[in-house]
């Protein structure tokens, strides 16, 4: 499971020792084809990372659509709920067979108190893959502002 | 962190009925249910400190280890101070009979007090009911009835009390597995909720545990230095052996009280002001547990409203008895939870519906 979880980006700059400490955290969770994941709506209250398998994500927002539908080994789904718990902002369901991890927020809340190490590169990571997403969200609009 | 859920009036009244029911139960089961809360008490404190030591480099498991050794050797410690605080006192009947006369006489000289200060109180003759007799009859009975059955139970519970470092060192080491282990039992639908349940419980009792010692430190701190001030010998031990008397709600404050001041009065016969003072010190304390540190520690953290904390204890002191008074509050803090998670959940027509779905797709590949 560690190098599992050492191939993940989000979890790719933590040492051997510091990935031991998060897999403590994380929930294995296996989802057949066409099982919901998380609705859209539902409180959120915490990230899947896949592990193999894809999710297809399904948001109804206009602008949200033109994002990458599908995500697969690797790659995450719900990291806003790891900070809010707003609703979720689509609906996501197992394109496969797949096998996930989940962190959840109060847990992760307690990890960056705990140890600020793994939080800072943890934060570093999700706040890159955001920053990521939201840049190519602005592609398709008319009027980007600069992030 | 989330807001801990409150519950709605239909489900507070199956939570303090379910409540009760367990409070019965506990009283049966105390053997077990005492080792346990012992071993909950002390996950909750040490934790911190094993995950201080975790993130300094320490692996946890000898950081667990190092930390339930280092709580064995105090409590070693501790025991063997008491037994021999206890050997020096003398006899347990003998010890009793003579802090009751030592209370007897406090009350005696109140009376005459009384009875300079307001004449009407002659007509009440209290001095003469407080006869020699009485008290040694009360003593012995005393003894008789419920110290020797108290000691015996307590002796019977000695075994499951040694099983509690175990147990702390269990949960220690491997609560984190046992709760992924349980969620792992969670259909998927339900599973987000069943972590936030984990999570609020956890809360819950971690506030519970860690307020209640900070409680018990505060009071025993506060009664000590009195107890001192006032110039009462083993101040110290006498505070916090009150301190920790006063986990049984309102019971053991009394108890813890009257232990004191019949030590006063045994002790300083021709003092009475000092068993007034001590009296008075309780008085003020109790004032200050109930009106800044509990609302600052337990109260707040439990979020159980007063009126109904008082129902509860009203009620678990009704159904078992001192077991009752003493876990009618964290136990209805936890059902509370628990029950109100359970009917968010069980109300959610959108996670049944994906449950029903997700069993199906289940049936149809075969899972």
């Amino acid at each position: 499971m560690v190098e599992a979880l050492k191939s993940i980006p989000i979890f790719h700059t933590l040492n051997r020792k510091e990935i031991r400490e998060v897999e403590e955290l994380l929930y294995e969770r296996v989802y057949e084809k066409d099982e919901v994941v998380f609705e859209e709506g539902d409180a959120g209250h915490g990230v899947f990372i896949v592990v193999s398998g894809r999710f297809r994500v399904n948001p109804s927002h206009g602008s949200l659509k033109s994002v990458n539908l599908e995500v697969g080994p690797g790659e995450s789904v719900g990291e806003l709920a790891l900070f809010d718990e707003g609703p979720r902002s689509a609906t996501v369901v197992a394109s496969e067979r797949t096998v996930a991890v989940a962190l959840f927020q109060a847990e992760f809340a307690t990890l960056l108190m705990k140890n600020k190490s793994i939080g800072v590169k943890v934060l570093l990571e999700i706040g890159r893959i955001l920053s990521r997403r939201a840049r190519q969200l602005l592609q398709d609009e008319k009027h980007a502002p600069t992030l | 962190m989330t807001k801990i859920p409150q519950p709605g009036a239909a489900t507070l009244v199956v939570v303090v009925l379910v409540t009760t029911l367990l409070l019965r139960l506990f009283q049966e089961m105390i053997w077990l249910v005492l080792p346990l809360l012992l071993a909950l008490l002390l996950f909750y404190t040490l934790r911190p400190v094993v995950d201080a030591l975790a993130v300094r480099g320490m692996h946890r498991e000898t950081a667990a280890k190092a930390v339930c050794l280092f709580q064995l050797v105090v409590s070693a410690i501790l025991l063997v101070l008491a037994l021999i605080f206890l050997s020096r006192t003398g006899g347990s009947q003998d010890s009793l009979t003579r802090y009751l006369a030592g209370g007897q006489g406090l009350l005696r000289k109140t009376a005459q007090a009384l009875e300079r200060v307001a004449p009407l109180a002659k007509n009440l003759h209290l001095e003469e009911s407080l006869d020699d007799q009485h008290v040694k009859e009360f003593g012995d009975k005393f003894v008789e009835k419920n110290l020797l059955p108290i000691s015996l139970q307590l002796l019977g519970w000695m075994p499951s009390v040694l099983l509690v470092p175990y147990i702390t060192y269990f949960m220690l080491t491997q609560s984190g597995r046992f709760r992924k282990y349980l969620i792992q039992s969670v259909p998927n639908a339900f599973f987000e909720r069943a972590l936030l349940l984990f999570s609020h419980l956890d809360t819950s009792l971690q506030s519970y545990f860690q307020g209640l010692m900070v409680l018990t430190f505060l009071e025993g701190t506060c009664l000590a230095v009195g107890l001192a001030l006032v110039g009462m010998p083993h101040a110290l031990l006498l505070g916090v052996t009150a301190a920790f008397l006063a986990w049984v709600p309102y019971l053991g404050s009394i108890v813890g009280c009257v232990m004191v001041v019949l030590v006063a009065a045994t002790d300083f016969p021709d003092k009475p002001w000092m068993a007034y003072a001590c009296l008075g010190l309780f008085l003020a304390v109790r004032m200050l547990d109930d009106f800044v540190f509990m609302p600052m520690t337990v109260g707040r953290q439990l979020h159980v409203h007063p009126l109904l904390s008082v129902l509860m204890l009203f009620l678990g002191a009704a159904v078992a008895g001192a077991t009752g008074l003493l876990f009618a509050l964290p136990l209805f803090g936890v059902m509370a939870v628990i029950g109100e998670t359970t009917a968010q959940i069980v109300t959610d027509q959108r996670l049944r519906a994906r449950y029903r779905a997700s069993r199906q797709l289940a049936a149809a590949t075969g899972g």
